[in-house]
């Protein structure tokens, strides 16, 4: 998609008209709804601890975002890595879905 | 001229893609478009109040089954908007057992270890019959509850009620119930609102057949869970060092250099009274096949005020079974848990402001203990006929806070219209610019 001419603009109509389907659908239907545990728990939490290490740099890049930015996609799950002392891992997760 | 499969439906969206419950939810009161850009009809709906609470008896409660601690009578009944039981013969009230302190469900969280195991939680008997008889008292006739859909009968020949007390080894009984505090006049008013400001594109047949009079109070089956856990991640991260534009006026492109760092955090943290759905119907919130995510939206529940089972709090209203043990949900609850950290150390990676790439998790669950509890819900159901059955739409009150939430079948055609209206405006406008930038 070229910027050149502002062409792009020729976009505005069918994006418009997209999202504006997609906003109302889920304000009739609410499927983007569930029960937000993340931050209406009784959590007690001690203070995080961790590393951060320069690893390397990156030059040029025109991406805004790291890709696979997944920093608040608490409900992504990403690969399980065994724990050393009570051993739940990936296999216990059978029926996750059922 | 309602021709349901007229226009083809957009692009189908994954169970578990942006959109879907496994989306972390919007912020409440928040819209994806800002309604100020909106024609005024679409705005007006979309900036109506939401429902408030009107307090009003509900005819709905009948007779109780237990003896009255005072004079011994069984005309019970639970107090609406209370948690009181009442003596309807001598007007005695008395509040059920909190199990809170009745057996200490709030303490020790930082301490748990292993599996601990409420006796309403235990595992059902897969062979125990869902038919409990019962000989009445009053008169010697058989009385027969179906614990699959209720927890009290009344004797057809004396009027008296049964109610199932006892904990019997099918699962039937749970360790604890919450009860009603919304009355059904409340919970109609609140229901009629939420439709109220869905109007405009709601299914035609929807809004003929609208009746939320309709609504019925069920106790659903939920697991209680407190848990000790630790987690840990690692990934990614990137902090923007330059931001630069390259090339000429009509072709300039921004480009930006970045420092990558491997991240890693831990957390422990304890989690108190998480509710997790208990029948394996209502625990599956796939969007595509049902709207059970609705009942989820209403949680969480005072879970806190819960009392010590007692039959009498449920007469006049159904309940479903749990079908799910302990077992079963553990993946869900693991899935949470990790959900939880990932949102607890969202905050110690701010100055990434390129964003991070999460890559591994890692949990370890050092204890956790399971209450099973009835929670009340006032459910309002429509079913819109369609392929595989059709799909049953809820609008679903939490019975103790009344936060309302519901889904609302869309007339496709208008919506899509009006979607298409906005949208050639929008072109026209694109096209009257163009037009003058040549
Ligand atoms: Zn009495
Ligand atoms: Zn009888």
């Amino acid at each position: 998609m070229s910027d050149e001419n502002g062409l792009w603009l020729l976009l505005a109509g069918p994006a418009g008209a997209t999202a504006l389907y997609w906003a109302l659908y889920r304000y009739y239907r609410n499927t983007d709804k569930s029960h937000a545990f993340e931050r209406e728990t009784t959590i007690e939490a001690t203070p995080v601890t961790g590393t951060d290490t320069k690893v390397g740099t990156v030059k040029g890049t025109q991406a805004t975002r790291i890709r696979g930015d997944n920093l608040r996609d608490y409900r992504a799950r990403v690969r399980r890595v065994e724990s050393a002392d009570t051993g739940t891992a990936q296999d216990d997760r059978r029926d996750a879905h059922d | 001229m309602s021709d349901p499969k007229l226009p083809p439906p957009l692009p189908a969206r994954p169970v578990d893609g942006p959109g879907s419950p496994r989306d972390v939810p919007p912020l409440p009161g928040t819209h994806p478009i800002d309604p100020a850009t909106l024609p005024g009809a679409i705005r007006d709906e979309l900036e109506a109040p939401d429902p408030v609470a009107i307090d009003t008896a509900s005819a709905e409660l009948r007779d109780g089954i237990n003896r009255c601690p005072k004079c011994g009578s069984t005309d019970i009944r639970h107090k609406p908007g209370t948690d009181l039981l009442v003596c309807q013969y001598c007007r005695n009230e008395w509040h059920g057992e909190r199990v809170e302190e009745v057996f200490g469900f709030g303490e020790g969280i930082d301490t748990l270890t292993g599996t601990v195991v409420a006796s309403g939680a235990r595992d059902i008997a897969a062979d125990a019959a869902a038919l409990m008889s019962f000989k009445c008292s009053g008169c010697g006739a058989e009385v027969t509850i179906n614990t699959e859909n209720a927890m009290t009968a009344r004797c057809h020949w004396c009027r008296h009620v049964f109610g199932i007390n006892e904990q019997v080894p099918n699962g039937a009984v749970p360790d604890a119930v919450l009860p009603f505090h919304i009355k059904k006049d409340d919970a109609v008013a609140r229901i009629r609102q939420f439709v109220d400001k869905r109007r405009l594109f709601a299914l035609k047949a929807f809004k003929d057949q609208f009746k939320p009079e309709n609504v019925i109070g069920v106790y659903l089956p939920y697991m209680i869970v407190d848990a000790r856990a630790s987690a840990a991640v690692a990934g990614e991260g990137e902090i923007e060092t330059r931001r630069y534009t390259r090339g000429t006026d009509n072709n300039k492109k921004t480009y930006y250099d970045a420092d990558v760092y491997h991240v890693e955090r831990q957390v422990d943290f304890t989690v108190d009274d998480l509710p997790l759905e208990s029948s394996a119907e209502r625990g599956n919130l796939d969007i595509q096949a049902n709207t059970n995510n609705i009942i989820n939206t209403i949680l969480p529940f005072d879970t806190k005020n819960a009392v010590r089972w007692n039959a009498s709090y449920l007469s006049g209203f159904s309940s479903e079974k749990r079908n799910r043990n302990i077992e079963h949900l553990r993946p869900r609850l693991e899935d949470q848990l990790l959900s939880i950290a990932r949102a607890q150390v969202e905050g110690s990676a701010r100055r990434y402001d390129r964003g991070v790439r999460w890559e591994h998790e890692r949990l370890d669950v050092h204890g956790t203990r399971w209450v099973s509890m009835y929670l009340p819900v006032w459910l309002y159901s429509y079913h819109q006929p369609g392929k595989n059955g059709g799909l049953l739409h809820y609008i679903a009150v939490n019975g103790r806070t009344g936060e309302t939430m519901g889904s609302v079948p869309v007339q496709q055609w208008k919506l899509l219209l009006a979607a298409l209206t906005v949208g050639t405006i929008l072109e026209g406008l694109a096209i009257a610019a163009l037009v003058t930038m040549a």
